[in-house]
């Protein structure tokens, strides 16, 4: 058969299609094989499941290097979404699995699927800690204080973001969640779509505590703020890089929700105007307290061949330098708890202090309720999803 | 039934005359042991493991109550009441309108693409596939992302613009149309290539008779080229629809989720929703609504009369 071109012939006679295709399915098979042959012994390797950060090369090639093993890392952008993949059955997959702190004491404890720490081997690295989250740390264990769930390294607060040259920190500090909300906003602001954060700020903005079951007439209040929220929003967006670049071009003001973490690497790249505020006032039943601040939670996964690496890494982030790399790790820098060490806190410059506004750190954290799970949260998303699907 | 499966059905009637005097169980153990079922029976078991497993996971979830995670519940259509009583059928709107959308732009485009790699190009064709294939070797999440970057505010179109003519452009991101152009760029390929099959099988010889016998261009592309070329625009447009009917990225990045299309509703059930039976009640719809579409499809356009089978 004469070949004109590539798309109008194929040159291979059958045999040799055969034989060709025989020899790469085998190939293929005996490659998934592989893994299986290893399984028994896992001193070689380690997967991490963890938010963006723990993922970065900067954090994972040294101790890779160290060890001699392979690490595998995925990066996740929803706690639910993760928890839901263990629940699936991946904890034959992962060794490690970092989520914000409610998760392990609310779900992944209860239900089997994480494994308690070696309170003896890791109760000393807590010396290291900030203040905030002296040892025993309410989030590092189970409900009954007897077992330690994690350890806890990066945290940040949550509130608004906004580019302080259009409208003033003060300003938003002492109006709130009203003013993004307000008729004048309307265009000038995207909204961060995870969505547990979009909920629970919203139930603030409307008043109320998003951590307690919520009636139906509160309900309602937030249904018409998620309402107002989403058809106001200039666009919706998971991807917190998206939002900071639209508020350096000015297509945007600000951002509802956001963190920290969420500006921090455009204020280390240049731009110190783009802010995390969390406002003054908050509903009174939170103590007046208007944001949430989330700590994370790394554990080690209930996995019936866990790796022995898995405890290697959870001690190996607690080494200053790495605790650094973690807090500086590819994309989002944010502090961390073990900045309670000076040896920690010295490898730090203005800069990259600056870069996760450590002028207001501890102001902004003291206006924070610490992140829990949401007891409405089935009928709340209902609504946000609903408003979404709706947007005007 | 055409010509040739009633052939195929006088052939196996022709089989089981023959062996009708013998016990079932017998002509059982004759059937399972012909070479054919046992060379075909690893295939089929992984196909049935594989792919019609999963299926029926889905299937299944989809009759359990909200906010579970087994399968071993009694069943309940809480699931599908839910989805007719609340605003879904906005999602499955957006999708089927996107993706009809995507097909038609993508019709007129590529035909004349295909025609141009088949007819004009020839012997550089090939080389032409590759460029066009080559994107396909970048994740689609990555290329949109560069589209952002391009159609961004101050990004490459409108600071070129803005730099060198001066013209104030905003954000070309965000909107309806900019997640039908994602998908339009995202599925090209996916529409061209069966097309330039389609277009290849037309026999030249053809085209000169019906051009010999008085025919208008127009005459020969309606009555000739058209028609021949049908198996290809057929599997394209298929290919294209059911792949911009399930996407979700496009909406996301470039749309800025200005529209939601019915795969990130799953997603969300699946994810921030923790409802995997609500998301599985989703997908059946979706399968279903898509399945229907492509079998009312292909019942217009009779496949066999197109691959030349009917006498």
């Amino acid at each position: 058969m004469t070949r004109r071109n590539l798309l109008q012939s194929f040159s291979q006679s059958r045999r040799a299609f055969l034989r060709d295709t025989v020899s790469i399915s085998a190939g293929i098979a005996a490659a998934s094989m592989m893994p299986r042959g290893a399984w028994a012994a896992r001193e070689k390797e380690m997967n991490i499941y963890c938010w963006e950060g723990y993922n970065s090369d900067k954090v994972l090639d040294p101790f890779r290097k160290e060890f001699d093993c392979t690490v595998k890392a995925q990066g996740l952008i929803s706690d639910p979404e993760a928890v839901n993949q263990l629940r699936a059955g991946d904890t034959k997959v992962w060794d490690i699995i970092n989520l914000n702190n409610a998760w392990g004491r609310r779900q992944l404890y209860p239900e089997n699927l994480i494994k308690p720490l070696d309170k003896a081997k890791f109760e000393p690295l807590w010396e290291m800690m900030i203040p905030e989250f002296k040892w025993p740390y309410k989030w590092s264990t189970s409900d009954d204080g007897n077992e330690l769930l994690g350890m806890i390294q990066r945290y940040g607060p949550s509130g608004m973001l906004v580019n302080t040259e259009k409208v003033s920190a003060a300003t938003l500090e002492d109006e709130g969640y009203d003013l993004m909300l307000s008729d004048a906003f309307k265009g000038k602001y995207a909204v961060l779509m995870y969505d547990d954060w979009v909920i629970m700020h919203v139930v603030i903005a409307a008043g109320f505590s998003p951590f307690r079951e919520l009636t139906d007439d509160e309900i309602g209040k937030y249904e018409t703020v998620m309402r107002k929220l989403i058809n106001n929003a200039a666009f919706l967006s998971d991807d917190m890089n998206a939002i900071a670049l639209g508020m350096i071009n000015g297509s945007i003001e600000g951002s509802f929700p956001g963190s920290v973490y969420s500006v921090s690497a455009a204020r280390y790249d240049g731009n110190p105007n783009l802010r995390c505020i969390i406002p003054n006032k908050g509903p009174e039943e939170m103590g007046g307290k208007a944001g949430v601040c989330w700590m994370e939670l790394t554990s080690l996964v209930n996995n019936p061949q866990l790796s022995p690496r898995a405890e290697d890494f959870l001690e190996y982030c607690f080494r200053p330098e790495t605790a650094k790399n973690v807090s500086f790790a590819e994309g989002t820098y944010n502090p961390v708890g073990q900045m309670g060490d000076p040896k920690v806190m010295a490898l730090y410059n203005t800069e990259e202090l600056d870069a996760f506004q450590y002028d207001t750190l501890s102001a902004d954290m003291a206006k924070c309720a610490d992140f829990d799970i949401i007891p409405s949260y089935t009928k709340l998303h209902e609504i946000f999803s609903a408003a979404v699907r709706e947007k005007a | 039934m055409t010509d040739a499966s009633v052939r195929i059905s006088h052939v196996a009637a022709g089989h089981s005359r023959v062996s009708r005097a013998e016990p079932w169980q017998v002509r059982l153990g004759t059937a399972l042991s012909k070479p054919g079922f046992l060379a075909a029976l690893p295939v089929g078991i992984l196909l049935l493991a594989g792919f019609v497993g999963p299926l029926a996971l889905v299937f299944l979830f989809a009759f359990m109550p909200p906010q579970t995670f087994s399968v071993l519940q009694a069943p309940t259509l809480a699931n599908f009441r839910t989805i007719f009583s609340d605003s879904y059928y906005l999602s499955f709107l957006a999708s089927l309108q996107l993706a009809a959308s995507t097909v038609a732009i993508l019709l007129v485009i590529c035909y004349p693409l295909a025609i141009a790699m088949v007819r004009v190009f020839t012997r550089k064709a090939g080389i032409l596939a590759l460029v066009l294939a080559a994107p396909l070797f970048v994740a689609d999440n990555l290329r949109l992302m560069g589209w952002m970057l391009f159609l961004v505010k101050g990004g490459v179109v409108s600071g070129t613009m803005q730099t060198y003519l001066g013209i104030p452009v905003d954000s070309m991101l965000y909107t309806f149309s900019a997640t039908l152009f994602g998908l339009v760029y995202i599925n090209l390929p996916m529409m061209l290539f069966p097309m330039i099959l389609g277009v290849s099988m037309v026999p030249a010889q053809m085209r000169e008779a019906a051009f010999d016998l008085g025919a208008s261009r127009w005459q020969v592309m309606k009555e000739v080229d058209i028609p021949l070329a049908m198996p290809g625009i057929m599997i394209g447009a298929l290919i294209t629809f059911i792949l911009a009917a399930g996407a979700i990225t496009e909406a996301k990045v470039l749309g800025g989720t200005a529209v939601v299309m019915i795969a990130q509703d799953i997603q969300k059930e699946f994810t921030f929703a923790q409802n995997w039976p609500k998301g599985s009640a989703l997908s059946m719809l979706m399968i279903v609504l898509a399945g229907s579409l492509a079998l009312a499809m292909f019942k217009r356009v009779d496949l066999d009369a197109i691959f030349g089978r009917k006498g």
